[in-house]
């Protein structure tokens, strides 16, 4: 037996010779797509990577054959993706095999294995993997038709119906022209199959071994059943095999001007993947004049091509907590914004003049300056963008130049220059930094006359904002009792510049790390510690590049292990019902899910997590610099949301945070949507303190209960 | 086409501080040194003229101080500033506002601006008279307080606007070279973003002293001034108390305060 897929089987000299042009035609197109798009990149500023490019391709590889960032957080999703893509390359194995054997091997060397068993074989896995692929495209054109997740709404924040951008019909008419022509190919495939199986049912192997390719034998009897003679198989055969033909052909030729492209910029861009895309922001290099984008070309290739990688699959929309409080942000439209622009501007073989390359603005495919304000560069698009688009530095980079125009708001003016005067944001003298050490029984060590174990790092509003003052003084408590030889920098510490530097103002951000790095330089200590995950986040992921290099930790695994190790005492569990709130710098950040939730177990405490939780928990509001911009009058709230989902816990006692930004947020924001007397919100080491003191006196539950 | 821009390094005080031994000022270890609010003003006040300028206009910042009122100038060559002066010399110290004006009247005939703009006052002395004492000194017209100005760079007049009592607003025509003492809130000063500071940092300063400029050392400081601080002090704190209680206990209270009041001072 040697069988074989007939291929161009009683075709004109003529016709074969016509179908390899088309198909030349089409790789050329292909390729010429390629190279237009690549020269677009190339306009970029050029990046150097870290790390090895194998290491580097096998954690995209992973990431792809798993399918694990599309899946998070859209199980269905992400099955179907996982049916199209592994359906799709198999079939694409497959013709590649062909090709192979039918255009490389055979006429080279004389080499054929495509018949036979192993022909037989490959017919089998070809078939189903094309069941594969209808079933995924299927449900796609079920959920975007039917389901309509509010994520797959293209509809703008960031524009007026009336604007000429506003418009995103041609994403949609592209979305379904993408699913159906895949169908269609899937189809004719199977038809294809079925009219050659019909044609040829008169000779034995080939009609007996049919069911070899299972869906092309179902549809061959169904045709024959129909009546389809011999004669009329053969006919319907070629006429679908140009059909099928020609589809794969323009298929392929449109991959680099359309979203198919994906397969490949999203590929690319995973490679490409900073894991500290939004911990550490670029450097502005000393010598470089501009400062941030403006132009288009002042992003880099990289970022360009994670332009291209864009999905709109929507999880970073809706993950925004600037787009569901109404802001007129997506992360999205920021990303397809910028695509469009670049497209636009740099696709021809000529650069336009610069001014034309202006991405600030209102214009078709610019960012307006409100867009860019109300990003609190939470770092909840980072995290779920399946193909590691990285928006908080394209962000940050666009805000950059905004500082330097002074395009901000009158009160982050005021408030970068105090910062600049005084070396904290509260416009407070230096002087009074470690004013609060004063309302201690016992002195704090100054770590810079004096070496110490641990420096505690303690941040402005930890230092400053009367409130979290009570928190401060509570942790210095529990290190003195734990025994810990702590010390703190006193009027040596400046504002650690996390915020500030996320707000986009780079110089002011240099000289607050440079100042701390030097007074840490003054002093002697083995790790720093600090109860502010702002300060926590750019010491530990930022102040290296500034010749910082320190061991440190949040407070929540020091305390979890001095509770461990049974330095710290517990005098009584406290039995509240609680819910956590993942601080984004901690969390998403820096990955400290699981401390505070160790800790608050140890308190005895029930915890009942939010919807939004960990990885996925919904930023208060107060990142990237917004704690110091008023929000607008009226307006919805992060916090104000996050209240609501908190309230929704039946029961709560206590909403934890460990984070000063979040206390004085979320306090705020319980008063202002009417949960005040319901719950409370408490930091962690509030409530460690509780536990620890023997007296009763005024705990939380009475609180609740008042 | 040049316009000069008065600026002085403030100081503003720290939390608690001490106050000098000679008991004349206060320990410059307590001072937080800053740009006087005002002057930011006035700088943004020229700097608009310059870019709304079809010909070239030339922005000069000047400041009379030692050496830590460069920052204040490095603040002006970072916002648009085209050029910085300061004017020391050790004989100028203890000068008071006039004859800090006779300095930049100096520096005015030597740069011959058409206009020169300082602050209405500065916010750590607060006399609001160096910049009309410098009028004074050129035999310039001048004009205090300015709230809104229209000038076309090389016109031989300018139009502007004083707020006066009650509202009114007093419209007034000025012959250049003017001094125009520039009131706060009469535009929204630029942001200096720290990049442009550092940047800043490599223009250069250019350094006068008392005979740059043609000027006796006896002219300035102590024995150029027509005032002298004698003594700088803190005064006794007044105080309050809200007396609580009913109509008895505050009569009570009440009585007690005078009693105490009339004792000590017998
Ligand atoms: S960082 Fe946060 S606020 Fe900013 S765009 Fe991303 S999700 Fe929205
Ligand atoms: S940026 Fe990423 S998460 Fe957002 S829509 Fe595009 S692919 Fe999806």
């Amino acid at each position: 037996m040697d069988l074989t897929r007939i291929l161009f089987e009683d075709f004109a000299p003529a016709a074969i010779g016509l179908f390899y042009v088309l198909a030349c035609a089409a790789v050329a197109t292909f390729g010429y797509g390629v190279y237009v798009q690549v020269r677009k990149y190339g306009r970029g500023v050029p990046v150097a990577f870290s790390g090895e490019l194998l290491a580097r391709f096998k954690a995209m590889l992973g990431t792809v054959l798993t399918h694990r960032t599309i899946a998070r957080r859209d199980r269905m999703a992400g099955g179907a993706h996982r049916l199209i893509f592994y359906g799709f390359l198999l079939l694409f194995l497959g013709t590649a095999t062909i090709t192979l054997d039918y255009d490389i091997l055979g006429p080279l060397f004389g080499v054929h294995f495509w018949h036979g068993k192993f022909y037989l074989g490959f017919s089998l896995v070809l078939d189903v993997a094309g069941v594969l692929l209808t079933a995924g495209l299927i449900y796609m054109m079920y959920r975007r038709g039917w389901l309509r997740p509010p994520k797959l709404d293209y509809a703008r924040p960031d524009r007026q119906p009336a604007d000429p951008d506003y418009d995103r019909s041609a994403y949609r008419r592209e979305d379904w022209a993408f699913l159906w022509t895949l169908v269609v190919i899937a189809a004719t495939g199977y038809f294809l199959e079925a009219a050659r199986l019909v044609w040829l049912a008169d000779k034995p192997d080939i009609w007996d071994t049919r069911w070899w390719s299972p869906a092309g034998a179902v549809l061959a009897e169904g045709l024959r059943a129909a009546g389809m003679t011999n004669t009329g198989g053969a006919a319907l055969r070629l006429e679908l095999w140009w059909l099928h033909g020609l589809l794969a052909l323009v298929f392929i030729a449109l991959i680099p001007f359309t979203k198919v492209k994906h397969i490949f910029t999203a590929a690319g861009s995973l490679m490409l993947r900073d894991p500290l895309a939004a911990q550490r922001l670029p450097r502005v290099p000393e010598e470089e004049k501009r400062v941030g984008a403006q132009y288009i070309t002042d992003f880099s290739w990289k970022q360009l091509l994670n332009l291209d990688a864009c999905t709109k699959c929507g999880r970073c929309h809706e993950a925004c907590p600037a787009r569901a409080t109404g802001a007129p942000l997506s992360p999205r439209d920021v990303i397809l914004s910028l695509r469009e622009f670049a497209n636009k501007t740099l696709s021809s073989a000529d650069l336009p003049p610069e001014v034309e390359l202006d991405v600030h603005g209102k214009g078709p495919g610019q960012v307006a300056m409100e867009t860019l304000w109300a990003c609190r560069t939470c770092m909840a698009c980072v995290e779920v963008c399946p193909v590691a688009i990285e928006h908080v530095p394209v962000i940050v980079q666009m805000r950059r130049k905004l500082v330097e125009e002074g395009q901000m708001d009158p009160q982050l003016k005021k408030t970068l220059q105090t910062i600049h005067k005084t070396g904290n944001s509260f416009g407070e003298s230096k002087r009074k930094r470690a004013a609060w050490t004063k309302a201690l029984p016992f002195p704090v060590r100054d770590a810079r006359k004096e070496p110490v174990d641990v420096l505690w790092f303690v941040g402005d509003y930890a230092s400053f904002d009367p409130r979290n003052q009570k928190v401060t003084q509570g942790f210095a408590s529990l290190l003195h009792e734990a025994g810990v030889n702590y010390g703190i920098l006193y009027e040596g510490e400046s504002n650690a510049g996390n915020d500030v530097r996320r707000v986009g103002e780079e110089g002011l951000y240099e000289t607050l790390a440079a100042a701390n790095v030097k007074a840490m330089a003054g002093a002697a200590f083995k790790s720093i510690v600090t109860t502010d995950p702002h300060s926590f986040n750019t010491i530990r992921n930022e102040y290296p590049d500034f010749g910082g290099r320190y061991e440190i930790q949040h407070y929540t695994t020091l305390v979890l292990k001095l509770l461990q190790e049974g330095r710290v005492k517990l005098a009584r569990k406290l039995g509240l019902r609680v819910t956590f709130h993942d601080p984004c710098h901690l969390g998403r950040f820096n990955k400290g899910y699981e401390a505070p939730r160790d800790i608050l177990r140890l308190l005895g405490c029930e915890l009942v997590e939010m919807g939004r939780c960990r990885a996925n928990s919904f930023c208060c509001g107060a990142g990237g610099g917004r704690i110091w911009i008023p929000d607008p009058v009226g307006a919805d709230k992060p916090a104000h949301n996050r209240m609501r989902e908190a309230a929704a816990i039946p029961g709560l006692q206590v909403y934890v945070v460990s984070c000063p930004k979040d206390l004085t947020m979320f306090e705020d924001a319980l008063k202002t949507t009417g949960n005040e007397g319901k719950f409370v919100v408490r930091e962690l080491i509030e409530l460690l303190r509780e536990a620890i003191e023997q007296e009763q006196a005024a705990p939380t539950p009475g609180v609740v209960a008042a | 086409m040049k316009l000069l821009v008065a600026v002085k390094q403030v100081a503003a005080l720290d939390e608690d501080f001490e106050i000098r031994a000679d008991g004349r000022d206060v320990e410059a270890d307590f001072l937080i040194r800053d740009v006087n609010e005002w002057d930011d003003y006035s700088l943004e006040e020229a700097l608009k003229i310059k870019e709304a300028a079809a010909s070239p206009v030339e922005v000069v910042a000047v400041s009379v101080g030692p050496e830590d009122a460069d920052e204040a100038l490095r603040k002006c060559l970072a916002k648009g500033a085209d050029r910085a002066i300061r004017v020391w010399d050790e004989a100028i110290e203890g000068s008071d506002s006039i004859a800090i004006a006779r300095v930049l009247a100096a520096v005015a005939r030597k740069e011959s601006p058409q206009m020169l703009f300082a602050g209405v006052q500065s916010s750590d002395h607060a006399f609001a008279s160096t910049g009309v004492a410098t009028a004074a000194f050129l035999d310039w017209p001048h004009a205090a307080v300015v709230a809104n100005l229209t000038y076309t760079p090389g016109g031989d007049t300018a139009v502007f606007r004083r707020e006066l009592e009650g509202g009114v607003l007093h419209e007034m025509q000025i012959e250049c070279p003017a001094v125009l003492t520039i009131q706060l809130g009469i535009n929204t000063p630029r942001y200096a973003s720290l990049r442009s500071i550092k940047q800043a940092a490599a223009k250069p300063i250019e350094v006068l002293s008392l005979q740059d400029l043609g000027i006796a050392a006896p002219d300035v400081g102590e024995s150029g001034s027509l005032s002298r601080v004698r003594r700088m002090y803190i005064p006794d704190k007044g105080r309050a108390e809200m007396i609580e209680g009913d109509v008895e206990e505050q009569a009570a209270r009440l009585a007690q305060i005078i009693k105490d009041a009339i004792g000590g001072a017998a």
